[in-house]
């Protein structure tokens, strides 16, 4: 029998006693490690969002939105300005334009609607005629003006892949995407469109006058991109006389850390000829319920490692209060203070490691379900998509009868991602929850063993 | 030999300070049984504490063999009690979750005596003071209050100690089993020459004692 023995046959001298604080501590354990596990997994999700959907910048003419608005396209010297930007690592540039019946022999496969209609309600011969009078104008615009038709809409761009509405590669069902940066009459054709007119792989249809050969058919899962064309961008620009023309770009910034000294570049680049907006403007704002959760989680690790060292410090201290006459026997005769203390650390450790082990294997537990519900709770969203990266976006398409956003495919990405805190226990949370309570458990087991230095041995003379 | 030289002691209360002994001086030889008796208050217990050095006095000294105990360091004293006195107890205090046998190697251990032949020692010992061998395997509170304070006496003697002092050792205990228990203690003195200090309050135990040292109002009137 020696010091460490007794010590843990005091431990457990009072088996219901011992047994309480063992699961009260238990319990601050659990929370401590779960609150470490949310706090990890948030943090890593912050980091992930931060890191994949952070970079890109996204630069329109000013004015323009999708294929609507109005103003000039961004010129071959503006986007060697934006390509030689310092931070830039890669860019993708697109040009979209859309041909009526006079442009191809395509049928267009998208429905005109009311919405298409209206959007055309100006195209007339006459609607630049100042009318004379106010009452015959309704009269000659209503017939001057000719019937709606719907159109087709053509994406020329360096990346096809960019068209993607995931944020992923495009899904190609037949052919071979194509290469962006050529100038072939080469077009991935959009499924809806492809069925409308019977076209394959290998098929050729008009456009612009020229005969255009259709390499692949692709299918996003959206009614506007599918009803749609995919060209290289110098073909389109060369198609539509519109040469070094641009409507969009994504450029690319090699670190999250430099997008806004980029993006202050570029606004200082190009001044007031763009609108230029980031991903990382998006993804703070995404991020932040995250960052509420996760400085929630780390004021619950502390509660939790202050509460179990409270329950520790205080039931010891009772202990100790309720054995001093013994205490006093043990020193009375010849039991040094430092035996007697080591003695109660042992009884405090072994109340703490059993409550530790029980607490950790309740913590793994529990942590899984107590991260995903703080996460689900606080992003209203219950998406639980598995996907890998955020891709660089759209490209502000849209325009008429179309979403008409340009982070459409980075934003669901963000939204997806954010839901994606898996309760992940890796060994360096484990080893920060066995720190902390051993932290609690050594001080927990001195601080009231260190009382007992000063119960003067005189005290088993006192009579009850 | 013991040499108690102008003791005195004052306690700080909340009502003001109390002068437990005063000027207390008086001599114990070696193999001597003595008593000390006094009403309840009169200082027997704070006498006993200074003697066993669980306590210093607030002026005199304590010279014990000639090592004046009440200048010794707090870790030299806890020495001085494991190894040259044996305690016993009107309340037994034997620690509730030992066995008898646990509780004797429990004194054993802090005299410092080898961890091998503790369990052969503690279990001579308990039956020299006549507990039976399923007794000794018992806790403190299977046990009856007459076989507690064999094992506290067993305790005591333990690490062979010079001194023996025992406050109240048959004052929870009938008149048969407490006539037992001061045999006992009375064999003891006689049979190894150790030097026993009983307080009490019962003068019939006090009359077969060798001498009588009397407290009254914390100074020591008759010797």
């Amino acid at each position: 029998m020696n010091v460490v023995t007794r010590g843990v046959k005091n431990a457990i001298r009072s088996p219901l006693k011992s047994g309480a604080i063992v699961l009260m501590f238990a319990i601050s354990i659990a929370l401590i490690l779960s609150m470490l596990v949310a706090r990890g997994s948030v943090l890593s999700k912050i980091d992930e969002v931060k890191a994949t959907a952070g970079t890109a910048i996204t630069i329109q003419p000013a004015g323009v939105m999708g294929g609507m608005g109005g103003g000039d396209p961004l010129t071959a010297e503006q986007i060697a300005s934006i390509t030689s930007t310092a931070n830039i690592s890669s860019t993708t540039s697109s040009l979209t334009d859309q041909m009526g019946t006079d442009d191809t022999n395509l049928t267009a496969s998208l429905e005109l609607g009311s919405f298409g209609a209206r959007q055309q309600r100006f195209d007339s011969s006459s609607s630049a005629t100042t009318p004379t009078t106010t009452d015959t104008t309704a009269v000659t615009e209503a017939t001057d003006r000719p019937a709606p038709v719907s159109r087709t809409t053509v994406t020329g761009t360096t990346d096809a892949n960019s068209v993607s509405t995931t944020g992923g590669d495009l899904t190609i069902s037949s052919g071979a995407l194509i290469d962006g940066t050529s100038s072939e009459k080469v077009a991935l054709v959009g499924a809806t469109l492809a069925t409308k007119n019977s076209l394959t792989v290998g098929s050729t249809f008009t456009a612009y006058g020229e005969t255009i050969t259709v390499s692949g058919i692709y299918t996003t899962g959206n009614t506007f991109q599918d009803s749609g064309i995919i060209m290289p961008l110098a073909t389109v620009q060369d198609l539509t006389d519109q040469a070094g023309a641009v409507s969009s770009v994504t450029a690319t910034v090699n670190s999250s850390d430099n997008v806004a000294s980029t993006v202050a570049a570029l606004k200082k680049s190009l001044g007031d000829d763009a609108d230029i907006t980031s991903e990382a403007e998006q993804a703070a704002s995404s991020v932040e319920s995250l960052q509420g959760i996760a400085s929630l989680t780390t004021a619950g690790v502390i509660a939790a490692a202050a509460a179990g060292a409270l329950i520790i410090v205080l039931s010891m201290f009772l202990v100790v209060r309720e054995r001093r006459r013994e205490i006093g026997v043990i020193k009375a005769i010849g039991g040094s203070n430092k035996k007697v203390i080591g003695q109660f650390i042992v009884e405090g450790l072994t109340i703490t490691i059993i409550g530790a082990v029980i607490g950790l294997v309740l913590g793994v537990l529990v942590s899984g379900p107590m991260t995903t519900s703080l996460v689900s709770n606080s992003t209203s969203s219950s998406s639980t998509t598995e996907t890998a990266t955020g891709g660089p976006g759209g490209s502000g398409r849209g325009g008429m009868g179309g979403p008409g956003g340009a982070f459409q495919g980075a934003t669901e990405q963000l939204n997806t991602n954010i839901t994606q805190v898996t309760a992940s226990l890796t060994t360096q949370i484990f080893a920060a929850a066995i720190g902390i309570t051993l932290l609690i458990a050594l001080l927990g087991s001195a601080i009231p063993a260190w009382l007992t230095a000063r119960i003067r041995p005189a005290e088993v003379l006192r009579t009850e | 030999m013991l040499t108690v030289e102008n003791i005195s002691k004052t306690f700080n209360t909340p009502g003001g300070q109390v002068q437990a002994l005063k000027d207390v001086s008086m001599t114990v030889n070696t193999g001597e049984f003595v008593s000390i008796i006094g009403k309840s208050g009169s200082g027997k217990s704070t006498l006993l504490s200074i003697l066993g050095a669980l306590d210093n006095p607030s002026t005199g000294s304590i010279v014990v063999d000639e090592t004046q105990i009440n200048k010794l360091s707090g870790s030299k004293q806890t020495q001085y009690r494991a190894k040259k006195i044996g305690f016993v107890f009107q309340q037994y205090n034997l620690v509730p979750n030992l066995t008898a046998l646990e509780n004797v190697m429990l004194a054993l251990e802090f005299g410092g005596y080898p961890a091998s032949s503790r369990l052969d020692r503690a279990t001579q010992l308990l039956t020299s003071v006549g507990l039976e061998d399923d007794q000794q395997h018992r806790r403190p509170t299977r046990l009856s209050g007459g076989q507690q304070q064999r094992v506290s006496i067993a305790r005591a003697l333990a690490n062979q100690p010079a001194y023996i002092l025992a406050d109240e050792p048959t004052g929870n205990l009938d008149s048969a089993t407490g006539k037992k228990i001061f045999d006992l203690l009375h064999d003891l003195s006689r049979s190894q020459q150790t030097t026993i200090i009983v307080v009490t309050h019962d003068l019939e135990i006090a009359g077969k004692t060798d001498r009588t040292f009397t407290l009254k109002d914390g100074k020591i009137t008759t010797k």
